[in-house]
């Protein structure tokens, strides 16, 4: 076998020896930067120029539609940092927004609390505490979960909660909790438009930027190895289910976060925010876009978004029809998502931490 | 006395619908290990196709003989063309199989509307047992699942096709090995599967009338049931459905259904974290 494979090597190696220059891009799969040149940061930076200069371009009202998809990017996020980072599945993430979303439409409506500065941490709190709980329960313990029991336990988490709320009058019922106040702080009230827009925007880009910290970290490189081969890093010495108790944790909280942005800026919330539908909504951005790259996630979400509500007008019965076939093409044909197009296997799955090993392979690619 | 016969009779034939729901999708999970979020849809697909026989004048009956095979064929299709690419990743036969029921079930409703449409019972009436009363289909229905699970199962235990299936669910190499085409053995349990899910929405639908959402109901208590009971062999899922089924039809007579419907839930997960096994453990039939 080793003698087989570096034959292989070596044939591979021959063509730089004889064609020169021309071999190494012709090898490189598409869209796969040759050394020092990196996608990532060029798609980032698009995107978050794009998003800043939005509001100038955009009319008042596509400009409220931008901020709810700006929060829902955010929410997309946290289910990336679960399943496409440490491969737990979530589908029940919409439970963390929800609650979180219920949480503070309740401090609302019956302390008459709006300040951003309680609304924010209590929502994010909330997240974290049901996502702990839920993790906890679902993930720790004597013997490691499947990852189907993972799955189907926060679908129905997800889908008891919606029915929770549909049935109890203090909740709201099917109606949910309308005219949440706007959110202040101090006498300012963010009305929707651009201050809330560019309010959300900052949380996102310093959410994204500590996520884009922790997946790159060594935690991240656990978290990498976790989804790959969950046992070998079990033999390693991790404590497997701990790691992805943690992040499951960080992913709730990040969903609850999202969910009281998302509840303050629409004004209202009902149960579909906890259940099945948002659930498998933050599911479709993530797989469409493509999980396991922070950016993938967000794209999705703005496209999905984008074309469903370019579309809703026209072609309301058929677009969900159109977005099924699309992600069955997604599923089967591109695993890792549209942003698989642009970015190649080798930069989506990047380096780690900071290694004499990194700063020597700068070094080396400089030639 | 009557009143509790009453109850008794309302719970078991939920009981009867809940475990017809699950008697493919526990086929399907257990033989294969695929978690088939499309049989919601293929539940859904079976109801339209008797609204559609109806609606076109043949009898309610000739549509729920015809569901069973339209809708195990298009099972059978959609396995050769889809399915079988996920075997290697139940988590992605999950997703993948969510966006085909997503597909399907956007299709009916494009088709039917936003409406809840009702197709009358094929034996109508009730039957009298003294003062108390009870609905003739509902009685039927219970009849036909106590049919279709005892064909089930003997058409696993006792069949030489049935054979072939366990063969190939126990050890798929040796099956092969032995001469059993088993692509051929996973499309034809996917129909079998997909067919017993017709036959649910066309024997149900005169109960809970056709609307787009009528799969989704019954999904999720649907895979609890499966777990409950045990994936991996038969008589588990039955037996959880069995169990889900009753619970969530007699907890609301004894305290609020809300609470009720929530507490069916959370109990069935406790229980799958404690006995991950599930009720019935093992393989085979």
């Amino acid at each position: 076998m080793g003698g087989a494979s570096e034959a292989v090597a070596r044939v591979g190696e021959e063509p730089d020896v004889v064609t020169g220059e021309s071999a190494p891009a012709a090898r490189a799969p598409a869209g796969q930067a040759s050394a020092g040149w990196k996608v990532l940061p060029i798609v980032e930076g698009l995107v978050l120029l794009i998003a800043l200069v939005l509001p100038w371009v955009l009319q008042d009202y596509l400009t409220v539609f931008a901020t709810r998809v700006v929060i829902l990017a955010l929410f997309a996020l946290s289910f990336d940092l679960v399943w496409g980072y440490a491969g737990i599945m979530s589908f029940g993430q919409a439970l963390f927004f929800g609650a979180a979303g219920y949480g503070v439409a309740l401090m609302a409506r019956d302390l008459n609390v709006t300040s951003i500065l309680l609304i924010l941490p209590a929502g994010t709190l909330i997240g974290l505490t049901a996502a702990l709980l839920l993790g906890g329960f679902l993930l720790l313990g004597r013997y490691p979960s499947s990852v189907i029991f993972v799955s189907l336990g926060t679908l129905t988490g997800s889908y008891a909660a919606d029915r929770l709320a549909r049935g109890w009058y203090y909740l709201g019922g099917q109606n949910g909790i309308p005219s949440i106040p706007p959110l202040t702080l101090g006498s300012y009230e963010f009305e929707e438009g651009p201050v809330y827009y560019y309010m959300v925007l900052g949380i996102l880009v310093v959410v994204y930027l500590l996520c884009r910290f922790l997946v790159r970290s060594q935690f991240g490189l656990a978290l990498a190895g976790l989804r790959e081969n969950e046992q070998r890093i079990a033999f390693f010495g991790y404590k497997a289910q701990h790691l992805k108790a943690i992040i499951f944790a960080v992913g709730g909280t990040i969903a609850g976060l999202a969910g009281s942005l998302y509840a303050f800026h629409e004004g209202f919330v009902w149960p579909n925010m906890l259940g099945v539908v948002f659930s498998t909504q933050v599911v479709l951005y993530v797989l469409f876009g493509g999980s396991g790259t922070l950016i993938g996630a967000v794209i999705g979400t703005v496209i999905i978004e984008g074309v469903s509500f370019w579309l809703s007008d026209n072609y309301r019965d058929v677009w969900p029809i159109i977005l099924g076939v699309l992600l069955l093409l997604v599923i089967m044909f591109r695993p890792l998502g549209l942003i698989s197009f642009v970015l190649g296997e080798r930069e989506r799955v990047g380096s780690f931490g900071k290694g004499p090993k990194a700063s020597k392979e700068a070094g080396n690619a400089a030639p | 006395m009557a009143s509790t016969f009453a109850a008794v009779f309302e719970i078991v034939s939920f009981g009867a619908i809940i475990v017809l729901v699950v008697l493919g999708l526990g086929i399907i999970a257990s033989m294969m290990g695929i978690f088939n979020f499309a049989q919601g849809e293929f539940v859904l697909l079976g109801a339209y196709v008797t609204y559609l026989a109806y609606a076109h004048g043949a009898p309610v009956w000739a549509g729920m003989v015809a569901a069973p095979f339209v809708v195990g064929a298009l099972g059978f299709v959609l396995e050769a063309l889809i399915i079988r690419r996920f075997y290697a990743a139940p988590i992605v036969a999950m997703l993948g199989t969510y966006a085909l029921g997503l597909i399907i079930r956007e299709s009916v409703r494009g088709l039917i509307g936003g409406f809840y449409l009702t197709v009358p019972e094929p034996i109508g009436g009730s039957i009298d047992l003294g003062s108390v009363h009870i609905s003739a289909w509902r009685f039927t229905i219970i009849v036909i699942t106590l049919l279709v699970m005892g064909a089930c199962y003997l058409l696993l235990a006792r069949t030489s096709f049935g054979l072939r299936v366990r063969a190939t669910l126990e050890n798929p190499a040796l099956a092969r090995a032995s001469g059993i085409s088993t692509p051929l053995i996973y499309g034809a349990t996917f129909a079998f599967g997909a067919a017993l899910a017709g036959l649910a929405g066309a024997l149900i639908v005169p109960v809970f009338s056709l609307f787009a959402d009528l799969g989704i109901r019954f999904l999720i208590q649907g895979f609890v049931a499966v777990m409950v009971g045990g994936v991996g062999s038969f008589i588990g899922p039955v037996a959880g459905a069995g169990l889900i089924g009753t619970l969530s039809a007699a907890l609301p007579w004894v305290m609020s259904p809300v609470v009720a419907d929530v507490l069916v839930f959370v109990l069935a997960i406790a229980f799958i974290k404690f006995r991950p096994q599930g009720l019935i453990a093992g393989k085979g039939v």
